[in-house]
């Protein structure tokens, strides 16, 4: 580490603690508190730290109708040890986990604080996230049922862009869902799972099939970020933050892109930029990306500059996705096999963090030295996306 | 000038809860006539209980009982209830720290005015007649002219466990009134679509036309305000076919969602689409609004029987 230049004058971030909960449909045996605080101690006992050695909380979750918490860093300030320190929370809809992580990253790279706890939660089963998308408002007709309505559309359109074959959706979930079984924390284990039974499920929303959604979960994932001294302390091998952008655009304007958004192509970019990375199809060795639903693998494909434009089906097709693949994507499941939504970005972080660290067990890709962390939001319009890396970042 | 719509918008959902050890023994006790704390490390007793020591962060488990008796620690009075409060006539708030708690609790009490009501005044817990393992168990606080006879000043351990089934989840109904306007610009489209006519507005910038219009441009940040009308026929340029009833949709399924780009219009918005067997619905279909006999926007849009229109002529507004 000594002969490493120091990068723009900001303190190198390392990821030294990561806890999830076991996901599941529904956790009725413990609080919101009794949850969050369950990966919040998994994170400390990783990194073997006291809740007296962290100097700062940053917390994330689903939007607030979700699941009718208005404000979780008041309510949740003592399970996470917050008395007497800054806490704060962050809010960008489904990419909420990212951005979460990448304020907690900053804080440590601006050198405000040395070590941080950062958070997010869902507990799925005690809301309603189909009827928080769809409020009612007045003077407008309802038309809409949750989330897969709003998305379908834009998968037809990127099949109808790239010519891409039917098939390409479903290989992608029976991919996740084979990798989830994995997966110890996964909240899906489809042990009986098959291709055939991926493709007969029956169409929700049109071209999207009941197996190619993402589930409803009940989790918390938390990860201790902290700097140099901190990483020099670490039991476990750090995973360290090469680069970390996030971008915003509206929801609707005209000239958007929906099937690949700019601001999600100007987010990756500036995390390459950071990491030194040209060629992130050569030089990242694994991705876990943030897939709802399962045509959106090769729609980030492209967008995050793995492929081509309309070339990202053909990596799915051709099988360099799997885990045993050239650039295997959500090693982990995905979000396709694990969904508490204010989580689910923060979970993609740390199972990135986890690869580089050589800790991801049974869905280890072998020899990872730097992971692509992506999470996405709202109507396509926030992006959240870290860079990690076994070694320190050098340039 | 075009009237400003205004109507209520009520948004409310019963929202779950499991509440855990701690939370699940206090609401159990509370059915149970029992008040029940947690004592800390340091031995101070949080009335109500928490599940981690607010100063330290270490897991607390150790329940104990407290008096149904205390001291009222400070007060408001609210001189107008409203729906959902505790009482319907005018009544204090209180905080009262239980006979054997170092902490105080939030709750009502029953008092004829404010001058009835001071700080250090001694009340107890009135115990609503049915009670389910909530907080709404504790009706509210009365005044208590009794001596410290019937109250332990320590508080006794308690296995937080009771006869019956202990409670472990409550619904917390969660509710907002809201006064929703949508503004000048989407009340003058409302008031236009009234009149059958789709009028956007063009971003004086840009030069895109947006439907339906919001006053300014998202990408050019400018203030918008020359009227466009588009339409009424237009291009599906994608959809999905929805096979999932929605609770709060009264469309029966399936139905077609599709994005429409009505002719002259810069973006497309949403519709559905009728009046063609579902699976015949295709990207470049030309459609025209069918208007409801009552409503503010089309019922929904069916095909005009002109030719599909060409993918490049549409697909910037995919």
């Amino acid at each position: 580490m000594s002969n490493a230049p120091r990068h723009s004058g900001k303190e190198p971030v390392a990821v030294v603690g990561i806890g999830q909960t076991k996901h599941v449909a529904a956790r009725r045996d413990v609080s919101i508190a009794g949850l969050v605080r369950e990966a919040a101690q998994r994170a400390l006992l990783d990194a073997e730290l006291t809740w007296a050695d962290i100097d700062a909380v940053v917390i994330g979750k689903a939007p607030d109708f979700f699941e009718g918490v208005m404000m979780p860093e008041l309510y949740l300030a003592d399970a996470l040890g917050a008395v007497g320190k800054p806490m704060l929370r962050v809010h960008t809809a489904g990419s909420v986990g990212g951005s979460t992580a990448l304020v907690a990253a900053n804080l440590v790279a601006g050198r405000v604080h040395g070590t941080v706890l950062t958070l997010a939660f869902e507990k799925q089963s005690e809301s309603n996230a189909m009827w928080g998308l769809s409020l009612p408002v007045p003077f407008q007709q309802p038309l809409l049922a949750g989330a897969g309505g709003f998305f379908a559309p834009h998968v037809r359109a990127y099949m109808r862009r790239t010519g891409a074959p039917d098939s390409v959706g479903s290989l992608v979930a029976y991919k996740d869902r084979r990798n989830a079984l994995k997966n110890p924390f996964a909240h899906l284990h489809e042990h009986d799972i098959t291709l055939e039974k991926v493709q007969a499920a029956p169409m929700l929303w049109d071209p999207i099939r009941y197996s190619e959604t993402c589930p409803s979960s009940d989790g918390a994932c938390a990860m201790v970020l902290t700097d140099r001294a901190g990483a020099a302390r670490s039991p476990r091998p750090p995973a360290w933050m090469h680069g970390g952008a996030m971008r915003s655009e509206p929801t609707m304007f005209a000239g958007k892109d929906f099937v690949s958004p700019q601001a999600g192509k100007d987010c990756a970019a500036d995390v390459y930029r950071q990491a030194g990375i040209s060629d992130p199809r050569r030089e990242i060795d694994a991705v876990e990306m943030y897939v709802p639903f399962s045509w959106y693998e090769p729609m980030w494909l492209e967008n995050l500059g793995f492929a081509a434009e309309g070339e990202g089906w053909k990596l799915t097709e051709s099988g360099v996705t799997e885990l045993d693949g050239d650039l295997p994507v959500n090693m982990s499941g995905g979000v396709l096999s694990t969904n508490p939504i204010g989580a689910s970005g923060m979970i993609r972080f740390a199972e990135a963090a986890l690869q580089v660290r050589g800790q991801a067990g049974e869905h280890q890709v072998a020899g990872a030295r730097r992971a692509l962390g992506h999470a996405y939001g709202g109507g396509s319009q926030f992006f959240s996306m870290w860079l990690v890396g076994a070694q320190p970042p050098t340039t | 000038m075009t009237e400003v719509l205004s109507a209520p918008l009520v948004v409310e959902f019963p929202f779950t809860r499991s509440l855990g050890p701690v939370q699940s023994a206090f609401l159990t006790g509370l059915r149970e006539r029992t008040v029940l704390g947690v004592r800390t490390a340091d031995g101070k007793v949080l009335v109500p209980p928490v599940e981690y020591d607010p100063a330290t962060a270490e897991e607390l488990r150790d329940l104990v009982e407290v008096a149904a008796t205390g001291t009222v620690t400070t007060w408001a009075w609210n001189h107008e209830p409203r729906r959902g409060q505790p009482l319907d006539t005018p009544f204090a708030w209180v905080l009262v720290r239980l006979d054997g708690a170092d902490t105080a609790l939030l709750h009502a009490l029953d008092a004829p005015g404010p001058d009835a009501v001071h700080t250090g005044m001694r009340v107890r817990v009135r115990w609503a007649a049915e009670r389910t393992g909530a907080i709404t168990d504790i009706a509210c606080f009365e005044t208590y002219e009794g001596e410290g006879d019937v109250m332990e000043r320590q508080a006794q351990s308690h296995s937080g466990e009771f006869a019956g089934e202990a409670v472990t989840g409550i619904v917390a109904p969660a509710r907002l009134d809201y006064t929703y306007s949508p503004g000048r610009t989407q009340s003058q489209y409302i008031h236009a679509l009234s009149g059958r006519r789709s009028v956007g507005e063009r971003c004086p910038s840009c030069r895109k036309v947006y439907v339906p219009p919001r006053g300014a441009c998202p990408t050019c940040g400018v203030a918008t305000s020359e009227q466009v009308e588009v339409g009424p026929r237009g291009t599906v340029t994608t959809f999905c076919i929805v096979n999932i009833k929605a609770k709060n949709l009264d469309i029966e399924v399936p139905y077609v969602y599709a994005h429409i780009a009505l002719d002259g219009a810069d973006l497309a918005l949403h519709a559905r689409i009728a009046g063609i067997p579902y699976d015949q619905v295709r990207m470049g279909l030309r459609v025209e609004p069918v208007w409801s006999e009552s409503g503010r926007f089309p019922d929904h849009y069916r095909p005009t029987g002109e030719p599909d229109a060409d993918y490049d002529t549409y697909k910037e507004l995919v």
